[in-house]
């Protein structure tokens, strides 16, 4: 476990693959890490392109593998990677879960998407709740929400986990420099900062395109 | 408890502290009386008490269930003075902290003044907590100021977010609150609290002030759009806290959508403090943030009618553009329009010297920079001087002072740090050191001690000659500036080039140095020097204060030589200097006599002025002996304008009545005096019946007729 991690999610559609992935490789690296789906069901792929299997969010992994290798089209599900994108789900966490009931989760410090679409989804989400609840006694957090677009599918899922890792490891290092080794404060408080260590990472990984911005719970 | 700490560690302080904590949660019936025995120690000097103290307020006011609604109001109120503290030290994490306990607290105390009356105290210690966090946010605070106001856009972002929680509570809470519902109506809100709980004839709680204060916040924070840079972390922040304004405060929905309406990303411009990468990076998105804003207000009806149609533009403008680079490697993508901003900083500036040579102390541009190879010892010494007066002409007086004031910085730095010197510098210091204090010799092989302070030798004691040769070159001076025709006014507009094209040095280097110079200032500054400069406060007692006035003695006779060399010419500037020298004892001596006298009539002893009577005296004898008959003007004039006379004065133009050629001039002075000069009018008229007794026939008829007229 690595020491004062971050509290970190990962989210994409359906929590399966892309958020999923990246939530196995992040807590692999030892980081605090949680993820979620923004769709309204998890919608994995069926027999024919209109005739996906869907499940409400909730639905045990292990159920959905046990549902999926009954099925008729076991073997195709087989050869597009579905049974084994599952197998390593039920190793990661018991079901998929929604984003927008996560309260339960508690707050997180950095949300990473992986798609544009979940990141104006959690933004949105975030911004509703800023109105829509009212504990007098509780105070907002401070949220980095990041997207970094991925293709759902399993060789970028597994590129993007890769990427993501790399971009969390360079805010946890960032957060371990010390104060008194600087001479301008300023260039160790990560909302300063965070722009150059984007611009660094984006650099290296112009294949996955980003999003940034600051929000509150 | 907060006397007997003194004499404990901080770490058994910390130790009784977690105790009481525990006994506090353990037992919630006691939690009040630990909080207040524990507001005692925030103003503990060590820091990891008050951290400490801050951490347990924290978590005291910030979700917990542990103490009692009224208990925490009554809390919330004792704590106002602890956070008002707190408020102004400075560490972020601290600053943080408060900021949140601030938050719930001024909640608490607001709707509590709000309900009870005669909260006049509590109201202004809230005011006071209120104003300072608010003023916090368009600083950098805790953070010092850098060398420029650009880069202070950019840093502490991380506080500037913070605070922004606690702004954005306060205009919710100082403004009248209607809540827009899902088919775009509002309506006066449920069950939260707001300026419509409170009483409109509310003696503290005025409607007007707070919502004119609440309008005044929501333009502190806007002002962030009119920035031309983007800082999308915060602009990101703000657009999120801007829907709780657009839920709950319609009211200001036009003032929020009009800016929106207006921001463009294209129009601002690339921050010298990052990369194009990052400015491209930057646009896209701050853009969206915007996207994600106007679809949220749009879909939750929050959108007055009159915006609908231009927000509606905006949105599908922003989703194109979005569009248009999703795919695409970001970085490649051509933007010939971007523009930087204009920089007003350093590119070096950095308080702490790397390495330690002069090269590094005094450079402010990068440090890799070509230009700071040239040698500038190859360029001929006049140029030189002529290239650092234009620069010092041109440089902005802000900028200049803030570049010393880095590299004194960095000076302070490289003294007090236990660097080892580079040995060009550490050789200086040593010789110098010798120089002053040859027992050091001993300290070791270098004689240099890191660990001092250097400070310059005191300056030698002059003795008395050597003084009095320094006056004399002074003088010297001063009398060269009079006649030196090549100093003139500055006003005096002429071209700074001597004939062979050279620049004149000396007068270019007076138009910076001494930009108020007139033609006479010299005499000014001497006659000050004579009588002010020299004069203390011992009456002249002391062997000092007699050498002194030795001195100014020395300057007063420079003075009266000056002018016996052409009288004429010179009334003015004697003028000038006696009213300067009977000012200046006048004030001094009667200072002395008020200090001697304590009683009340002390203001009405008669002052005198011996110096003065002496020199004006001097003055006048040297003169009348020189007067021609058609100098008349200039000795009534100047007996017009001396500051002071009396009879001993007056009697000295008795001789100029006694010579038949210029005794008109002595007459009509005495006329003139008695007419215009009343306290010495008794003076002159003694003078006329003296010189009516006299024997010579003309000169009696005379006197005796102006005598029988003004007797």
């Amino acid at each position: 476990m690595v020491t004062d991690s971050l509290k970190i999610c990962t989210v994409c559609a359906s929590n399966n693959n892309r958020s999923m992935e990246a939530h196995k490789q992040l807590k692999d690296a030892g980081y605090d890490v949680k993820s979620f789906g923004t769709g309204s069901a998890v919608r994995l792929p069926g027999p024919s392109i209109d005739k996906p299997n869907v499940y409400e969010f909730g639905t045990p992994y292990e159920d959905i593998y046990n549902d999926l290798i009954s099925q008729n089209c076991r073997k195709m599900y087989e050869a597009n990677g579905l049974i084994h994108m599952l197998d390593r789900n039920r190793h990661v966490k018991p079901a998929p879960e929604k984003w927008h009931s996560n309260s339960y989760a508690g707050k997180f410090d950095l949300v990473i998407t992986c798609e544009e679409r979940c990141f104006d989804s959690v933004m949105d989400d975030l911004m509703f709740r800023m109105y829509s609840r009212n504990d007098e006694s509780d105070v907002k957090q401070i949220v980095h929400v990041i997207n970094v677009d991925i293709k759902d599918d399993n060789e970028n899922a597994l590129l993007g986990g890769k990427g993501i890792l790399k971009l969390v490891t360079m805010i946890h290092e960032f957060r371990q420099k010390k104060k008194d080794a600087v001479e301008d404060e300023s260039d160790v408080i990560l909302e300063d900062q965070m722009m150059s260590i984007l611009t660094e990472w984006q650099k290296e990984n112009t294949h996955l395109p980003t999003l940034y911005g600051i929000s509150y719970y | 408890m907060s006397t007997v700490a003194k004499e404990f560690k901080p770490e058994q302080i910390i130790e009784q502290l977690d105790q009481a904590r525990t006994l506090a949660f353990s037992m919630p019936d006691t939690y009040p009386q630990v909080l207040r025995q524990i507001l005692n120690f925030v103003h503990n000097p060590d820091k990891s008490i008050q951290k400490w103290c801050v951490k347990f307020l924290h978590e005291s006011f910030v979700k917990n269930d542990k103490l009692k609604q009224h208990d925490k109001i009554d809390l919330a109120l004792d704590t106002l003075d602890s956070l008002i503290f707190l408020s102004n030290v400075k560490d972020i994490d601290t600053f943080e902290s408060v900021i949140d306990i601030s938050s719930v607290i001024y909640k608490l105390v607001f709707q509590y003044v709000a309900e009870n009356v005669g909260c006049n105290q509590v109201w202004s210690k809230l005011t006071e907590l209120k104003n300072s966090l608010v003023n916090k946010f368009q600083s950098n605070y805790p953070l010092e100021p850098s060398d420029n106001a650009e880069h202070d856009m950019l840093r502490n972002i991380h506080t500037k977010v913070e605070l922004l929680k606690f702004i954005i509570i306060v205009i919710d809470y100082q403004s009248q609150t209607n809540v827009v519902n899902a088919n775009g109506d509002s309506t006066p809100p449920p069950d939260t609290f707001s300026l419509n709980k409170v009483s409109s004839t509310h003696a503290l709680i005025k409607y007007s002030n707070m919502e004119y204060e609440s309008k005044s916040l929501l333009d502190l924070v806007l002002k962030v759009f009119s920035y031309d840079i983007l800082i999308p972390p915060l602009l990101s922040a703000i657009l999120n806290h801007c829907v709780i304004i657009m839920k709950r405060k319609p009211q200001y929905a036009n003032k929020i959508l009009n800016i929106i309406e207006n921001y463009d990303t294209n129009t601002k411009f690339q921050s010298n403090y990052q990369s194009v990468e990052s400015f491209k990076l930057s646009k896209k998105y701050v853009d969206r943030a915007l996207k994600i804003f106007i679809q949220h207000v749009l879909r939750h009806n929050l959108v007055p009618s009159n915006y609908q149609n231009s927000l509606n533009k905006k949105l599908t403008m922003l989703i194109d553009r979005g569009n248009d680079i999703r795919k695409k490697n970001i970085f490649n993508i051509e933007e010939p329009n971007i523009k930087k901003r204009k920089f007003e900083g350093f590119l070096n500036s950095a308080k702490k010297i790397k390495t330690i040579d002069y090269k590094n102390l005094y450079c402010l541009n990068d440090v890799d920079n070509e230009l700071n190879n040239f040698d500038l010892t190859t360029v001929p010494q006049n140029i030189l001087v002529s290239m650092v007066i234009n620069a010092l002409g041109k440089a902005s007086v802000t900028k200049l002072s803030k570049a010393l004031e880095i590299i004194g910085e960095r000076y302070t730095d490289a003294v007090e740090s236990n660097v080892v010197a580079a040995p060009t510098v550490k050789k200086e210091i040593k010789q110098e050191r010798q120089g002053f204090d040859d027992e050091d010799d001993e300290d070791g092989p270098t004689g240099y001690d890191p660990d001092s302070v250097y400070t310059l030798p005191p300056p030698t004691e002059l003795s008395f000659q050597e003084k009095k040769d320094h006056i004399s070159i002074i003088i010297k001076n001063f009398f060269n500036l009079a006649k030196n025709a090549n100093i003139v006014s500055v006003e005096d507009k002429d071209d700074s080039k001597t004939q062979n094209g050279e620049i004149n040095v000396s007068k270019e280097l007076t138009k910076i140095a001494i930009k108020s110079w007139k033609k006479d200032s010299w005499i000014i500054l001497l006659t000050r020097l004579a009588t002010r400069g020299m004069r203390s406060a011992d009456e002249g007692k002391s062997p000092d204060d007699r050498a002194n006035s030795e001195i100014s003695d020395m300057i007063r006779n420079a003075i009266f030589d000056y002018f016996l060399d052409n009288i004429h010419g010179r009334i003015d500037l004697i003028i000038e200097w006696l009213n300067e020298e009977w000012y200046s004892e006048k004030v001094f001596n009667e200072e002395i006599a008020i200090k001697k006298t304590v009683s009340s009539d002390g203001l009405h002893i008669q002052i005198e002025t011996p110096i003065y009577n002496k020199w004006a005296g001097k003055v006048l004898d040297a003169m009348i002996p020189f007067l021609e008959p058609n100098d008349r003007k200039i000795f009534i004039r100047l007996m017009s304008d001396l500051p002071y006379l009396n009879e001993d004065l007056v009697g000295r133009i008795k001789s100029l009545c006694l010579d038949p050629v210029r005794s008109k001039i002595g007459f009509l002075s005495l006329q003139f005096l008695i007419m215009y000069r009343p306290p010495v009018k008794q003076a002159c008229i003694n003078i006329l019946q003296e010189l009516s007794n006299s024997d010579q026939e003309d000169l009696k008829e005379e006197a005796s007729k102006l005598h029988a007229k003004y007797k």
